[in-house]
This record gives structure tokens, C-alpha cells and sequence, in this order.
């Protein structure tokens, strides 16, 4: 049983664990967390969760911890890790079932004001536009030919079918579009489960939510990310919906024989991996990339989505209803990368599951007009509270291969949340703070209220502190949507 | 749910439920009905569709996942939820039987995956339990 005694704090806000401390340890586990944080880690099996990572073969340098952790399957949530591109693993259980569940943020040219009178008739237009909900269809039919483009190209696929601007692919992670997507790694079963579902938010956590720019803390990345005080801007959260959870689970199942071919020890099944150069990880990384290729494409179909309900709602009414995109980023992913590692450059395959890519100034993936700042992060709250914007930092790059936190992260049940929060009562609480809710039940509202989160202020605060990312921009929410 | 061969323990990100029988086949049968528990009212289906199933696995644990991951399926393919099942055969590889069941008045929880986490088919007095947790 690991104690707290265990850790030694390296800086005020990183806790490491010894690679001593467990034998099947190749590396240290690294929390980044303050004091209070550090107490919960013990609350669930985040830190048995993050030692297992701390075992897969190939892994360098740390496995490590965001603030916003909490206990997961298979890695925890929060958990990033790097593994080498030649001698190491590539593990669905470090990406998670939502591959590429991520947030999308919109910046509108409308202040507050412009937005107030229209409110309700546009958060009730969204929610037409933007299918939710338990099993709901998507915005857009495919045929299987259709979705094996897509899942291949990306975002590229959504432009080709008017159903992008040119603008948000250069500001999507990636550009929208993981290369090596192989479709011939992807069971029928996914596809099947993926056809109908293209541009549709499903339920659980994701939302839909209209915020208005509360506090600005640095100018001029704000400024350079298009935000302002009194800005109205919108923020997408989802991900892969059934054909990521599909590839997920497939490749959990027939990976269990990978693991004995190559005489890998697990702590824990749900930590399944094969060598990134095996037959197996690269059917396994293939398909990934066509779930994570699959999301972006599902978010810039809701981002579509909003606009048509923008315009349905506002034209005539305002002057510029248009919405262009901030940024795109994914948190729930493998990928390779380039770091460097005690001063050498080397190829890695980064598992961020539960944590965004943070990467900081000059960094070649980013975009033209962001490359000299750093990439937006985007942190969503819980439904009802604040959300925040940072910016990638050179600190990040050197302490967690360019990672930082994704969200609030959970610390109660949704048992224990339905027992003690009534979704009706958290409808009325919301409506009496001015926020619009719309929402498929009062069952998933109470899931998913804010009591049930840690507070995502005092995980940012941990994050900037720790030169993660700095801190760019507060939303305040004015309007959520969720299935 | 106590006297159902299944409980739900709380889980800090997703949901779980401990679930016991006599043998594998109650076990297995017992995970289905808790699944549909989570899913809907079963009180609410009318078991009016019948779905033959043989599955193969390494081993019970995965063998446990596949059952309950191909009846996830069909719900999310036609809406379905089981509420009744005959298990012909069940070893811890093979599983031979049919499903039950019909579409609910509503779904209550969008379930994305049966999860391995904590599932560890053991002895237990009587019988056979183990954690099932569900990704949601």
C-alpha cells in the first residue's frame, strides 16, 4: 500500500513517487498538485493507477499526473506518458474509450448585451441544431465508403463537404486530420456504430455551453486568441461517440493476446498494450487515428451546427452573427511527437488521457498566428461553473511532455450524486444564476452538477503555477446544453 | 437491487456494480440484468424480440465483457434492452444462449463500454462474484 509518506516533493506543486518504491516500477509517478489535491490522490486509485503506468515497457522519464486527476481505468484521468517510438508500447487504456473526446472553443463578434435579449430562442435553436442525448443520430448520413474517407482525412473531409471554413482546420489540433488512419484496423462493428452518429453529442459529460468572457489575464494572448472582455463565445465538448468506443473496446479485447505473445507483465488488464513497431500496435494505433480523426469531425459538424442556429436566431438582429474558431484540442489521445530527452531530440508516442496538449512558443505543429505564444488550452468547467483558456508554456514542454490538465475532474459518484443532488432542484439553482438549461433529463443534470467536480479554479491556479499553462481567460457560462 | 445478484457501488468517474450467482451462467445472467437496470426500467420493457447468441473468449473475464458488451451493442444499434435470458451453456470460453427483451420507455444512462477494470471473476461464498464497471 503506497502512503503519502512515500512521495518526496521535488517543487512545491510536483510529488514523486520513487521508481524504488513498487518492483514492477520503470520509471518515478510524478502528481502535480497542491497540497489539498495531493490528500485526494489518496482518496481513490488514482496513485495505484498511475504506478501501473509507471511499469509499461518503453516509458520515459516519468508517468505523470495533472491536477485534475482521478481515478480512471487503466491509467488514471489526468494521466500523461511518453513512450519510446522504437522499444516501447502504445496502450489503449492510457487513450480511453472517447478517443478523442475534446473541447472546441468559438469566438462570436457579439458582446453580451447583443446576445441577452436572444438567449433562450438561441440556446433552444442549438439544441435542435446539435443532436444529443442516449443513442441520438447525427447531423450528417454517411455511407460506409463515405466513412472510411472521413476517418481517413478528417476535418479535410468535412471541408471538402461544406461543412468547415478553411480557418478552423488551421486552428484544429493536428489540423483535424491524425495521420495513419487505417480504416482496414477498424471493425464493421465500429463503422456501424459510427454511420449514424457523425455531428451528434451523445450524453454523459459533454455539453454544449454559450459563455461570456469574464476576466482577461493576459491581454495579449487574448488578444491574439480573439477574446475581449464581454465577449460571447461558445464552447463544444465530445468526442468519438459508439465508433471510438467500439475501437476502444475491440482492441482491449484482442490485445489481451498481444501481451502474452510478447511476454509483456500487466498489473492490470485494463492497461492492454503491444509494441508500437508490432503488427498488433500498429493495427491498434490505425484505428485510433481513424477514432480520433472521426471526433474532429463530429465536433466541426456541431460547430456548423451552431453557426446555422447563430444565423437562424440573430440575422437581422445583430450585426455580425458569424462564429470563428479559437482553437480544437483533444484530450483524450496517442500521438507521436518529437521531445527532447535529457538533450537529445527523440520520437515518442505521448498517451494523454484526460490531459491536453500544451504545447509552448515556436513549436512547429502550431498554427502560423499562434506559433509565437503558444497554443490555446482549453479547460472546461463543470455545467454551471467557470471555464478556462491558458496558454501553452516552454515549462510544459520540459516537465510534461507539453501537457497540461483537461478539466475540473470528478471526486464523487454518480451514484452518490443522484442520492444527494435532485436534478430538478439543480435546474432551478442554475436558473436562478440567469444560466439557460437545456437538458434531456433532470437525472443526467444532477450527474452531473458542479458539487460533484473539484473546484477547476483551484486546479488551474495549481497549472499556472506550475508553469503548465498560463492563465489567459475565465468564461462564465450564460447558457448550457447537454443530452 | 441486493436480492438481484447485483448492487451498484459507487465509483468516482463511472459506474460499477458487484454482481454474484451460484456459478458462471447465474453470474453472467446476473451482470445482463444489472446492465439493463442501469440502462432502463425494466419494468417498462415488453420482452417482445428474441436474440440467439454464441460467444467465444480467451477466458470468463473476457468472456464476461463480450456478453455484455454484444448486448450494449444492440441496444445501441435498435434501442433494446434484455430482460430475460437462457444460458444453454457457459464455459469460461464459450457461451451458448438467447436474450429476451424489447425497447424501454426511456433509457436512462448512455453506458459507452463494460470496462476490465476491477473485473476478477472469484469465489465467494456460495459462488462466483466480481466487480463490472461501466464506462459512461
Amino acid at each position: 500500500m503506497i502512503e503519502k509518506k512515500d512521495f518526496r516533493r521535488v517543487e512545491r506543486l510536483i510529488w514523486e513517487l520513487p521508481q524504488e518504491t513498487r518492483q514492477d516500477m520503470r520509471v518515478p509517478a510524478r502528481l502535480f498538485a497542491d497540497a489539498e489535491l495531493f490528500d485526494a490522490a489518496f482518496g481513490d486509485r488514482t496513485v495505484e493507477q498511475l504506478v501501473n503506468t509507471a511499469t509499461l515497457p518503453g516509458i520515459v522519464n516519468y508517468a505523470m499526473a495533472m491536477p485534475d486527476f482521478h481515478q480512471g481505468y487503466g491509467f488514471p484521468i489526468g494521466g500523461v506518458a511518453a513512450m519510446d517510438a522504437n522499444s516501447g508500447v502504445i496502450s489503449p487504456g492510457g487513450v480511453g474509450y472517447d478517443i478523442n473526446c475534446g473541447v472546441r472553443l468559438l469566438g462570436t463578434h457579439l458582446d453580451k448585451p447583443d446576445v441577452m435579449p436572444h438567449l433562450e430562442n438561441l440556446t433552444a435553436a442549438i439544441y435542435q441544431a446539435c443532436p444529443s442525448g442516449v443513442g441520438g443520430k447525427g447531423r450528417v448520413r454517411v455511407s460506409e465508403r463515405e466513412l472510411d474517407e472521413l476517418v481517413v482525412q478528417g476535418s479535410r473531409w468535412a471541408l471538402k463537404r461544406g461543412l468547415a471554413h478553411s480557418e478552423d482546420l488551421a486552428h484544429t489540433e493536428e489540423g483535424g486530420c491524425l495521420p495513419g488512419a487505417n480504416p482496414g484496423a477498424v471493425s464493421s462493428r465500429a463503422k456501424e456504430r459510427g454511420r449514424p452518429q457523425v455531428g451528434s453529442l451523445g450524453a454523459g459529460n459533454h455539453f454544449l455551453e454559450i459563455d461570456v468572457v469574464d476576466e482577461i489575464y493576459d491581454a495579449h494572448a487574448a488578444d491574439v486568441f480573439g477574446l475581449r472582455p464581454n465577449q460571447v463565445v461558445v464552447q463544444v465538448h465530445c468526442g468519438s461517440r459508439g465508433f471510438g468506443h467500439q475501437v476502444c473496446d475491440d482492441y482491449v479485447k484482442s490485445l489481451q493476446g498481444a501481451v502474452r505473445k510478447y511476454g509483456i507483465t500487466l498489473p492490470d488488464r485494463e492497461l492492454v498494450c503491444a509494441p508500437l513497431d508490432s503488427p498488433e500496435g500498429k493495427a491498434y494505433y490505425g484505428a485510433m487515428a481513424c477514432a480520433v480523426n472521426y471526433a474532429f469531425v463530429n465536433r466541426q459538424v456541431l460547430a456548423m451546427g451552431i453557426r446555422g442556429a447563430f444565423e437562424q436566431v440573430l440575422a437581422g438582429k445583430v450585426r455580425n452573427f458569424d462564429l470563428f474558431q479559437v482553437y480544437d484540442v483533444a484530450h483524450n489521445i496517442a500521438k507521436f511527437e518529437e521531445h527532447d530527452v535529457g538533450g537529445q531530440r527523440r520520437r515518442l508516442c505521448v498517451h494523454r488521457k484526460g490531459a491536453t496538449r500544451s504545447f509552448g512558443p515556436g513549436r512547429p505543429e502550431l498554427p502560423d498566428d499562434y506559433r509565437d505564444i503558444g497554443q490555446p488550452v482549453l479547460v472546461p468547467g463543470s455545467m454551471g461553473t467557470s471555464s478556462y483558456v491558458l496558454v501553452g508554456t516552454e515549462k510544459a514542454m520540459q516537465l510534461t511532455w507539453g501537457s497540461s490538465c483537461h478539466g475540473a475532474g470528478r471526486v464523487m459518484s454518480r451514484s452518490q450524486a443522484r442520492k444527494s443532488i435532485w436534478g430538478a432542484d439543480l435546474r432551478k439553482e442554475l436558473e436562478g444564476q440567469g444560466i439557460v438549461v437545456q437538458a434531456g433529463s433532470d437525472k443526467g443534470l444532477a450527474e452531473e452538477a458542479p458539487a460533484v467536480y473539484k473546484d477547476v479554479s483551484r486546479v488551474v491556479e495549481v497549472v499556472h503555477d506550475a508553469g503548465l499553462a498560463h492563465k489567459v481567460a475565465c468564461l462564465r457560462p450564460l447558457a448550457v446544453i447537454k443530452g | 437491487m441486493n436480492g438481484n445478484g447485483f448492487e451498484e457501488v459507487p465509483h468516482t468517474a463511472d459506474v460499477a456494480l458487484r454482481v454474484w450467482g451460484h456459478d458462471l451462467a447465474e453470474l453472467f445472467v446476473n451482470a445482463a440484468r444489472g446492465m439493463t437496470w442501469l440502462l432502463a426500467d425494466p419494468d417498462t420493457v415488453a420482452p417482445t424480440v428474441e436474440v440467439p447468441l454464441e460467444l467465444d473468449a480467451d477466458d470468463a473475464e473476457v468472456l464476461l465483457v463480450t456478453w455484455l458488451g454484444e448486448l450494449l451493442y444492440l441496444n445501441e444499434r435498435d434501442g433494446l434492452v434484455f430482460t430475460a435470458f437462457t444460458l444453454k451453456q457457459v464455459t469460461p470460453t464459450h457461451l451458448v444462449g438467447q436474450a429476451r427483451g424489447g425497447v424501454p420507455k426511456e433509457l436512462r444512462t448512455h453506458i459507452k463500454a463494460v470496462t476490465f477494470n476491477e473485473m476478477d471473476i472469484r469465489p465467494a461464498g456460495r459462488g462466483l462474484e466480481t466487480m463490472v464497471v461501466f464506462d459512461v
